[in-house]
Protein backbone atom coordinates (compact mmCIF):
# COMPACT_ATOMS: atom_id res chain seq x y z
CA UNK A 1 0.00 0.00 0.00
CA UNK A 2 1.19 3.51 -0.79
CA UNK A 3 0.86 6.06 1.99
CA UNK A 4 1.44 9.75 1.52
CA UNK A 5 1.23 12.40 4.23
CA UNK A 6 1.87 16.09 3.85
CA UNK A 7 1.74 18.77 6.50
CA UNK A 8 2.76 22.38 6.03
CA UNK A 9 3.17 24.72 9.00
CA UNK A 10 3.20 28.43 8.29
CA UNK A 11 3.53 31.54 10.41
CA UNK A 12 0.10 33.12 10.41
CA UNK A 13 -1.38 36.41 11.58
CA UNK A 14 -0.01 37.48 14.96
CA UNK A 15 2.84 35.00 14.74
CA UNK A 16 0.65 31.98 15.44
CA UNK A 17 1.27 28.86 13.42
CA UNK A 18 -1.37 27.81 10.93
CA UNK A 19 -1.46 24.52 9.05
CA UNK A 20 -2.58 25.31 5.49
CA UNK A 21 -1.88 21.73 4.33
CA UNK A 22 -2.83 18.67 6.36
CA UNK A 23 -3.22 15.69 4.10
CA UNK A 24 -3.01 11.92 4.52
CA UNK A 25 -3.74 8.95 2.31
CA UNK A 26 -3.19 5.21 2.43
CA UNK A 27 -2.47 3.84 5.88
CA UNK A 28 -2.14 7.13 7.72
CA UNK A 29 -4.73 9.75 8.50
CA UNK A 30 -3.68 13.08 9.95
CA UNK A 31 -5.61 14.69 12.82
CA UNK A 32 -5.08 18.23 14.02
CA UNK A 33 -4.64 17.91 17.78
CA UNK A 34 -3.55 21.44 18.57
CA UNK A 35 -2.91 24.79 16.93
CA UNK A 36 0.51 23.56 15.80
CA UNK A 37 0.35 19.83 16.33
CA UNK A 38 -0.88 16.81 14.42
CA UNK A 39 -1.23 13.13 15.24
CA UNK A 40 -0.78 10.46 12.60
CA UNK A 41 -3.40 7.77 12.98
CA UNK A 42 -2.90 4.32 11.46
CA UNK A 43 -6.02 3.38 9.54
CA UNK A 44 -4.87 -0.15 8.76
CA UNK A 45 -2.75 -2.92 10.23
CA UNK A 46 0.92 -2.73 9.54
CA UNK A 47 2.93 -1.57 7.72
CA UNK A 48 3.33 -4.83 5.84
CA UNK A 49 6.39 -5.78 3.82
CA UNK A 50 6.10 -4.00 0.48
CA UNK A 51 4.24 -1.01 1.91
CA UNK A 52 5.71 2.39 1.18
CA UNK A 53 5.00 5.49 3.21
CA UNK A 54 6.33 9.01 2.74
CA UNK A 55 5.64 11.76 5.22
CA UNK A 56 6.45 15.21 3.98
CA UNK A 57 6.72 17.93 6.59
CA UNK A 58 7.34 21.59 5.82
CA UNK A 59 7.84 24.04 8.66
CA UNK A 60 8.25 27.54 7.36
CA UNK A 61 10.19 30.28 9.09
CA UNK A 62 8.53 31.44 12.30
CA UNK A 63 6.25 28.38 12.47
CA UNK A 64 6.31 25.40 14.81
CA UNK A 65 5.02 21.90 14.27
CA UNK A 66 4.71 18.92 16.60
CA UNK A 67 4.10 15.52 15.02
CA UNK A 68 3.00 12.52 17.10
CA UNK A 69 1.45 9.15 16.44
CA UNK A 70 -1.37 7.65 18.46
CA UNK A 71 0.04 4.14 18.86
CA UNK A 72 3.06 1.97 18.22
CA UNK A 73 3.41 0.76 14.64
CA UNK A 74 3.87 -2.98 14.22
CA UNK A 75 5.81 -3.74 11.05
CA UNK A 76 4.74 -7.12 9.69
CA UNK A 77 6.43 -9.34 7.10
CA UNK A 78 5.59 -9.33 3.43
CA UNK A 79 2.83 -11.87 2.87
CA UNK A 80 4.09 -13.03 -0.52
CA UNK A 81 7.85 -12.45 -0.41
CA UNK A 82 10.50 -10.75 1.62
CA UNK A 83 10.13 -7.13 0.65
CA UNK A 84 10.80 -4.63 3.44
CA UNK A 85 8.28 -2.02 4.48
CA UNK A 86 9.52 1.55 4.13
CA UNK A 87 8.69 4.81 5.81
CA UNK A 88 10.48 8.01 4.87
CA UNK A 89 10.08 11.29 6.65
CA UNK A 90 11.20 14.16 4.46
CA UNK A 91 11.28 17.42 6.37
CA UNK A 92 12.12 20.95 5.29
CA UNK A 93 12.48 23.10 8.35
CA UNK A 94 13.03 26.83 8.66
CA UNK A 95 11.01 27.08 11.89
CA UNK A 96 10.80 24.44 14.59
CA UNK A 97 9.87 20.76 14.15
CA UNK A 98 9.27 18.35 17.00
CA UNK A 99 8.81 14.80 15.71
CA UNK A 100 8.16 12.15 18.37
CA UNK A 101 6.37 9.09 17.06
CA UNK A 102 5.45 6.13 19.24
CA UNK A 103 7.73 3.07 18.93
CA UNK A 104 8.07 0.86 15.89
CA UNK A 105 7.82 -2.84 16.71
CA UNK A 106 9.27 -5.07 14.01
CA UNK A 107 7.68 -8.50 14.02
CA UNK A 108 9.63 -11.68 13.33
CA UNK A 109 10.66 -12.06 9.65
CA UNK A 110 9.70 -8.46 8.89
CA UNK A 111 12.21 -5.86 7.68
CA UNK A 112 11.34 -2.22 8.16
CA UNK A 113 13.32 0.61 6.61
CA UNK A 114 12.94 3.97 8.28
CA UNK A 115 14.35 7.17 6.86
CA UNK A 116 14.57 10.73 8.09
CA UNK A 117 15.89 13.36 5.74
CA UNK A 118 15.78 16.78 7.33
CA UNK A 119 16.88 19.87 5.44
CA UNK A 120 17.27 22.78 7.83
CA UNK A 121 17.66 26.46 7.19
CA UNK A 122 20.09 28.37 9.43
CA UNK A 123 18.50 28.84 12.85
CA UNK A 124 15.92 26.07 12.39
CA UNK A 125 15.13 23.85 15.36
CA UNK A 126 14.67 20.10 15.11
CA UNK A 127 13.98 17.34 17.60
CA UNK A 128 13.36 13.90 16.15
CA UNK A 129 13.07 10.69 18.13
CA UNK A 130 13.08 7.06 17.12
CA UNK A 131 12.15 4.06 19.27
CA UNK A 132 12.48 0.54 17.97
CA UNK A 133 11.68 -2.88 19.40
CA UNK A 134 12.61 -6.02 17.48
CA UNK A 135 9.96 -8.69 17.84
CA UNK A 136 6.75 -8.80 19.83
CA UNK A 137 6.71 -10.64 23.14
CA UNK A 138 8.05 -14.16 22.84
CA UNK A 139 8.86 -13.69 19.18
CA UNK A 140 12.11 -13.72 17.23
CA UNK A 141 13.46 -10.24 16.44
CA UNK A 142 12.61 -8.65 13.11
CA UNK A 143 15.01 -6.44 11.18
CA UNK A 144 15.15 -2.66 11.16
CA UNK A 145 17.31 -0.32 9.10
CA UNK A 146 17.20 3.38 9.93
CA UNK A 147 18.91 6.14 8.00
CA UNK A 148 19.08 9.69 9.29
CA UNK A 149 20.42 12.57 7.24
CA UNK A 150 20.33 16.10 8.57
CA UNK A 151 21.58 18.95 6.41
CA UNK A 152 21.90 22.46 7.81
CA UNK A 153 22.37 25.41 5.49
CA UNK A 154 23.48 23.06 2.70
CA UNK A 155 26.07 21.29 4.83
CA UNK A 156 25.65 17.70 6.05
CA UNK A 157 25.43 17.65 9.83
CA UNK A 158 24.63 14.00 10.49
CA UNK A 159 24.29 11.00 8.23
CA UNK A 160 24.06 7.56 9.76
CA UNK A 161 22.51 4.22 8.94
CA UNK A 162 21.88 1.85 11.82
CA UNK A 163 21.00 -1.75 11.07
CA UNK A 164 19.41 -3.96 13.71
CA UNK A 165 18.23 -7.53 13.70
CA UNK A 166 19.22 -10.84 12.12
CA UNK A 167 21.15 -10.26 8.91
CA UNK A 168 22.10 -6.68 9.73
CA UNK A 169 25.86 -6.52 9.15
CA UNK A 170 26.91 -5.12 12.52
CA UNK A 171 24.17 -6.68 14.68
CA UNK A 172 26.46 -9.25 16.20
CA UNK A 173 26.80 -10.85 19.61
CA UNK A 174 27.64 -9.92 22.27
CA UNK A 175 25.98 -6.60 21.42
CA UNK A 176 22.85 -7.39 19.42
CA UNK A 177 20.13 -5.38 21.15
CA UNK A 178 16.40 -5.89 20.71
CA UNK A 179 15.57 -2.35 21.73
CA UNK A 180 17.02 0.88 20.37
CA UNK A 181 16.22 4.54 20.80
CA UNK A 182 17.75 7.65 19.30
CA UNK A 183 17.10 11.37 19.45
CA UNK A 184 18.66 14.01 17.26
CA UNK A 185 18.40 17.65 18.19
CA UNK A 186 19.47 20.81 16.41
CA UNK A 187 19.08 24.20 18.07
CA UNK A 188 21.00 23.90 21.30
CA UNK A 189 24.47 22.45 21.75
CA UNK A 190 25.40 19.77 24.29
CA UNK A 191 28.63 17.88 24.88
CA UNK A 192 29.62 14.23 25.13
CA UNK A 193 27.88 12.13 27.74
CA UNK A 194 28.39 8.39 28.21
CA UNK A 195 26.61 5.88 30.43
CA UNK A 196 26.15 2.12 30.13
CA UNK A 197 24.77 1.37 26.66
CA UNK A 198 23.94 4.99 25.89
CA UNK A 199 25.91 7.87 24.44
CA UNK A 200 25.31 11.51 23.55
CA UNK A 201 27.51 13.02 20.86
CA UNK A 202 27.77 16.71 20.09
CA UNK A 203 26.79 18.15 16.74
CA UNK A 204 27.32 21.72 15.71
CA UNK A 205 24.55 23.54 17.61
CA UNK A 206 22.97 20.22 18.57
CA UNK A 207 23.50 16.62 19.61
CA UNK A 208 22.52 13.04 18.88
CA UNK A 209 21.76 10.58 21.67
CA UNK A 210 21.50 6.82 21.27
CA UNK A 211 20.70 3.97 23.65
CA UNK A 212 20.24 0.25 23.23
CA UNK A 213 19.43 -2.78 25.32
CA UNK A 214 17.04 -5.64 25.92
CA UNK A 215 13.91 -3.78 26.98
CA UNK A 216 12.42 -0.76 25.27
CA UNK A 217 11.19 1.05 28.38
CA UNK A 218 14.68 0.97 29.89
CA UNK A 219 16.27 2.06 26.63
CA UNK A 220 13.85 4.97 26.30
CA UNK A 221 14.68 6.01 29.86
CA UNK A 222 18.39 5.74 29.06
CA UNK A 223 18.16 7.89 25.95
CA UNK A 224 16.15 10.48 27.86
CA UNK A 225 18.84 10.45 30.58
CA UNK A 226 21.54 11.42 28.09
CA UNK A 227 19.34 13.68 25.96
CA UNK B 1 47.06 -3.51 -8.95
CA UNK B 2 50.44 -1.95 -8.52
CA UNK B 3 52.98 -2.10 -5.70
CA UNK B 4 51.75 1.35 -4.64
CA UNK B 5 48.69 -0.37 -3.16
CA UNK B 6 50.87 -2.68 -1.08
CA UNK B 7 52.73 0.37 0.20
CA UNK B 8 49.51 2.20 1.01
CA UNK B 9 48.08 -0.70 3.01
CA UNK B 10 51.39 -1.58 4.68
CA UNK B 11 51.37 -1.17 8.46
CA UNK B 12 54.97 0.07 8.17
CA UNK B 13 53.92 3.14 6.17
CA UNK B 14 54.66 5.80 8.77
CA UNK B 15 51.26 7.48 8.69
CA UNK B 16 50.61 7.09 12.40
CA UNK B 17 48.05 4.29 12.17
CA UNK B 18 49.95 2.16 14.69
CA UNK B 19 49.00 4.53 17.53
CA UNK B 20 45.29 3.78 17.00
CA UNK B 21 43.48 0.60 18.02
CA UNK B 22 40.20 1.32 16.23
CA UNK B 23 38.24 0.83 19.44
CA UNK B 24 39.88 -2.50 20.30
CA UNK B 25 41.60 -1.21 23.43
CA UNK B 26 38.27 -0.13 24.93
CA UNK B 27 36.48 -3.22 23.66
CA UNK B 28 39.04 -5.28 25.58
CA UNK B 29 38.56 -3.13 28.69
CA UNK B 30 34.78 -3.63 28.39
CA UNK B 31 35.23 -7.39 28.11
CA UNK B 32 33.86 -7.50 24.57
CA UNK B 33 37.11 -8.75 23.02
CA UNK B 34 39.03 -11.45 24.86
CA UNK B 35 39.91 -14.24 22.45
CA UNK B 36 40.30 -14.90 18.71
CA UNK B 37 36.60 -15.48 18.14
CA UNK B 38 35.44 -12.33 19.93
CA UNK B 39 38.17 -10.41 18.10
CA UNK B 40 36.91 -11.76 14.77
CA UNK B 41 33.39 -10.62 15.67
CA UNK B 42 34.59 -7.16 16.63
CA UNK B 43 36.63 -6.77 13.44
CA UNK B 44 33.67 -7.88 11.32
CA UNK B 45 31.46 -5.33 13.06
CA UNK B 46 34.04 -2.62 12.42
CA UNK B 47 34.54 -3.65 8.81
CA UNK B 48 30.80 -3.51 8.09
CA UNK B 49 30.36 -0.03 9.55
CA UNK B 50 33.46 2.18 9.82
CA UNK B 51 35.22 0.11 7.13
CA UNK B 52 32.31 0.38 4.69
CA UNK B 53 32.03 4.13 5.21
CA UNK B 54 35.79 4.61 4.83
CA UNK B 55 35.84 2.50 1.65
CA UNK B 56 33.03 4.57 0.11
CA UNK B 57 34.70 7.86 0.94
CA UNK B 58 38.14 6.70 -0.22
CA UNK B 59 36.75 5.46 -3.54
CA UNK B 60 34.87 8.72 -4.06
CA UNK B 61 37.95 10.79 -3.23
CA UNK B 62 40.04 8.72 -5.62
CA UNK B 63 37.40 9.16 -8.31
CA UNK B 64 38.01 12.90 -8.11
CA UNK B 65 35.22 13.95 -5.75
CA UNK B 66 35.50 17.36 -4.15
CA UNK B 67 37.73 16.78 -1.08
CA UNK B 68 36.03 19.46 1.01
CA UNK B 69 32.56 18.07 0.30
CA UNK B 70 33.71 14.51 1.04
CA UNK B 71 35.40 15.71 4.22
CA UNK B 72 32.08 17.23 5.32
CA UNK B 73 30.30 13.96 4.49
CA UNK B 74 32.91 12.13 6.59
CA UNK B 75 32.20 14.48 9.50
CA UNK B 76 28.46 13.82 9.20
CA UNK B 77 29.16 10.07 9.33
CA UNK B 78 31.50 10.43 12.31
CA UNK B 79 29.57 12.22 15.06
CA UNK B 80 31.93 10.93 17.78
CA UNK B 81 34.51 13.66 18.51
CA UNK B 82 37.06 11.01 19.52
CA UNK B 83 36.62 9.16 16.23
CA UNK B 84 36.73 12.40 14.26
CA UNK B 85 40.01 13.32 15.93
CA UNK B 86 41.44 9.84 15.32
CA UNK B 87 40.45 9.97 11.65
CA UNK B 88 41.88 13.46 11.13
CA UNK B 89 45.13 12.58 12.93
CA UNK B 90 45.63 9.61 10.65
CA UNK B 91 44.64 11.68 7.64
CA UNK B 92 47.23 14.29 8.49
CA UNK B 93 49.85 11.56 9.00
CA UNK B 94 49.05 10.06 5.63
CA UNK B 95 49.25 13.44 3.88
CA UNK B 96 52.68 13.98 5.41
CA UNK B 97 54.13 10.74 4.11
CA UNK B 98 52.04 10.72 0.92
CA UNK B 99 53.35 14.09 -0.22
CA UNK B 100 56.88 12.71 -0.11
CA UNK B 101 56.04 9.30 -1.51
CA UNK B 102 53.77 10.38 -4.38
CA UNK B 103 54.27 14.06 -5.19
CA UNK B 104 51.14 15.54 -6.74
CA UNK B 105 49.20 18.81 -6.80
CA UNK B 106 46.29 16.82 -5.33
CA UNK B 107 47.71 17.12 -1.84
CA UNK B 108 47.29 20.89 -1.86
CA UNK B 109 43.58 20.52 -2.66
CA UNK B 110 42.95 18.66 0.61
CA UNK B 111 41.72 20.30 3.82
CA UNK B 112 44.46 20.86 6.44
CA UNK B 113 43.83 17.68 8.44
CA UNK B 114 41.50 15.68 6.22
CA UNK B 115 39.59 12.61 7.34
CA UNK B 116 41.74 9.54 6.76
CA UNK B 117 39.62 8.04 3.94
CA UNK B 118 39.72 11.34 2.03
CA UNK B 119 43.52 11.41 2.34
CA UNK B 120 43.63 7.74 1.38
CA UNK B 121 41.66 8.42 -1.79
CA UNK B 122 44.03 11.25 -2.71
CA UNK B 123 47.04 9.02 -2.00
CA UNK B 124 45.60 6.32 -4.23
CA UNK B 125 45.12 8.78 -7.09
CA UNK B 126 48.59 10.25 -6.59
CA UNK B 127 50.03 6.71 -6.58
CA UNK B 128 48.32 5.78 -9.83
CA UNK B 129 45.75 3.51 -8.20
CA UNK B 130 42.04 3.00 -8.90
CA UNK B 131 38.98 3.80 -6.76
CA UNK B 132 38.63 0.03 -6.14
CA UNK B 133 42.20 0.00 -4.83
CA UNK B 134 41.46 2.94 -2.54
CA UNK B 135 38.34 1.22 -1.23
CA UNK B 136 40.23 -2.03 -0.71
CA UNK B 137 42.97 -0.27 1.24
CA UNK B 138 40.43 1.57 3.38
CA UNK B 139 38.48 -1.61 4.14
CA UNK B 140 41.65 -3.56 4.91
CA UNK B 141 43.07 -0.82 7.14
CA UNK B 142 39.80 -0.69 9.08
CA UNK B 143 40.62 -4.14 10.48
CA UNK B 144 44.37 -4.70 10.11
CA UNK B 145 45.45 -2.02 12.59
CA UNK B 146 42.87 -3.04 15.21
CA UNK B 147 43.90 -6.70 14.81
CA UNK B 148 47.52 -5.84 15.54
CA UNK B 149 46.47 -3.71 18.50
CA UNK B 150 44.50 -6.63 19.95
CA UNK B 151 47.49 -8.90 19.48
CA UNK B 152 49.68 -6.53 21.44
CA UNK B 153 47.17 -5.78 24.20
CA UNK B 154 46.10 -9.37 24.79
CA UNK B 155 49.49 -10.91 24.02
CA UNK B 156 47.73 -13.11 21.48
CA UNK B 157 49.46 -15.56 19.23
CA UNK B 158 50.49 -13.59 16.10
CA UNK B 159 49.74 -16.55 13.85
CA UNK B 160 46.20 -16.76 15.17
CA UNK B 161 45.63 -13.03 14.71
CA UNK B 162 47.06 -13.18 11.19
CA UNK B 163 44.64 -16.01 10.42
CA UNK B 164 41.70 -14.04 11.86
CA UNK B 165 42.56 -11.10 9.62
CA UNK B 166 43.18 -13.28 6.56
CA UNK B 167 39.79 -14.97 6.98
CA UNK B 168 38.13 -11.57 6.71
CA UNK B 169 39.45 -11.21 3.14
CA UNK B 170 36.17 -12.11 1.40
CA UNK B 171 34.34 -9.59 3.59
CA UNK B 172 36.96 -6.94 2.89
CA UNK B 173 36.62 -7.55 -0.85
CA UNK B 174 32.84 -7.39 -0.64
CA UNK B 175 32.99 -4.07 1.20
CA UNK B 176 35.47 -2.69 -1.35
CA UNK B 177 33.31 -3.86 -4.28
CA UNK B 178 30.27 -2.31 -2.62
CA UNK B 179 32.07 1.02 -2.34
CA UNK B 180 31.97 1.34 -6.13
CA UNK B 181 28.28 0.57 -6.21
CA UNK B 182 26.50 1.95 -3.19
CA UNK B 183 27.23 5.68 -3.34
CA UNK B 184 28.46 6.92 0.04
CA UNK B 185 27.43 4.41 2.70
CA UNK B 186 26.66 5.71 6.19
CA UNK B 187 26.66 2.52 8.26
CA UNK B 188 27.07 3.42 11.89
CA UNK B 189 27.70 1.47 15.07
CA UNK B 190 26.71 3.38 18.20
CA UNK B 191 28.68 0.82 20.23
CA UNK B 192 31.91 1.95 18.56
CA UNK B 193 30.99 5.58 19.25
CA UNK B 194 30.41 4.82 22.92
CA UNK B 195 33.65 2.83 23.23
CA UNK B 196 35.59 5.65 21.55
CA UNK B 197 34.23 8.32 23.88
CA UNK B 198 34.77 6.26 27.04
CA UNK B 199 38.27 5.50 25.82
CA UNK B 200 39.09 9.14 25.09
CA UNK B 201 38.23 10.06 28.68
CA UNK B 202 40.67 7.52 30.12
CA UNK B 203 44.14 8.47 31.31
CA UNK B 204 45.58 4.96 31.37
CA UNK B 205 45.33 4.12 27.68
CA UNK B 206 48.10 2.89 25.40
CA UNK B 207 46.48 3.85 22.12
CA UNK B 208 45.24 7.22 20.89
CA UNK B 209 41.89 5.70 19.96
Amino acid sequence: MITRVEVVARRGPGGRTVLPVVRGSGQLAVRRTGPASVHLVATAFGPLGGDDAEIRLVVEEGATLAVRTVAAAVALPDRGGDRPSAQRVVAEVAGSLDLRPEPTVVAARAHHRAGLTATLAPGAVLTATEQVLLGRTGEEPGRWTGTTRVVVDGRPLLHTTVGLGPGAPAWLPPVAPRAYASTVHVGQAAGVLTVDDAVRLPLEDGWVATAWGAELHRVVRAVEAVA
Amino acid sequence: MTAALLTLADARLPAGGHTHSGGVEQAIAAGLVHDPSSLAGFLLRRLQTAGRVAAGLAAAACRGGDPAALDAEADARTPSPALRAASRQQGRGLVRVGRRAWPSPLWDALPAAPHHPVALGAAATAGGLTPRDAAGAAAYLSVSGPATAAQRLLAMDPLTVAAVTARLAPGIDAVADGALRDGLPADADPLLDLLAEVHAARRDRFFAS
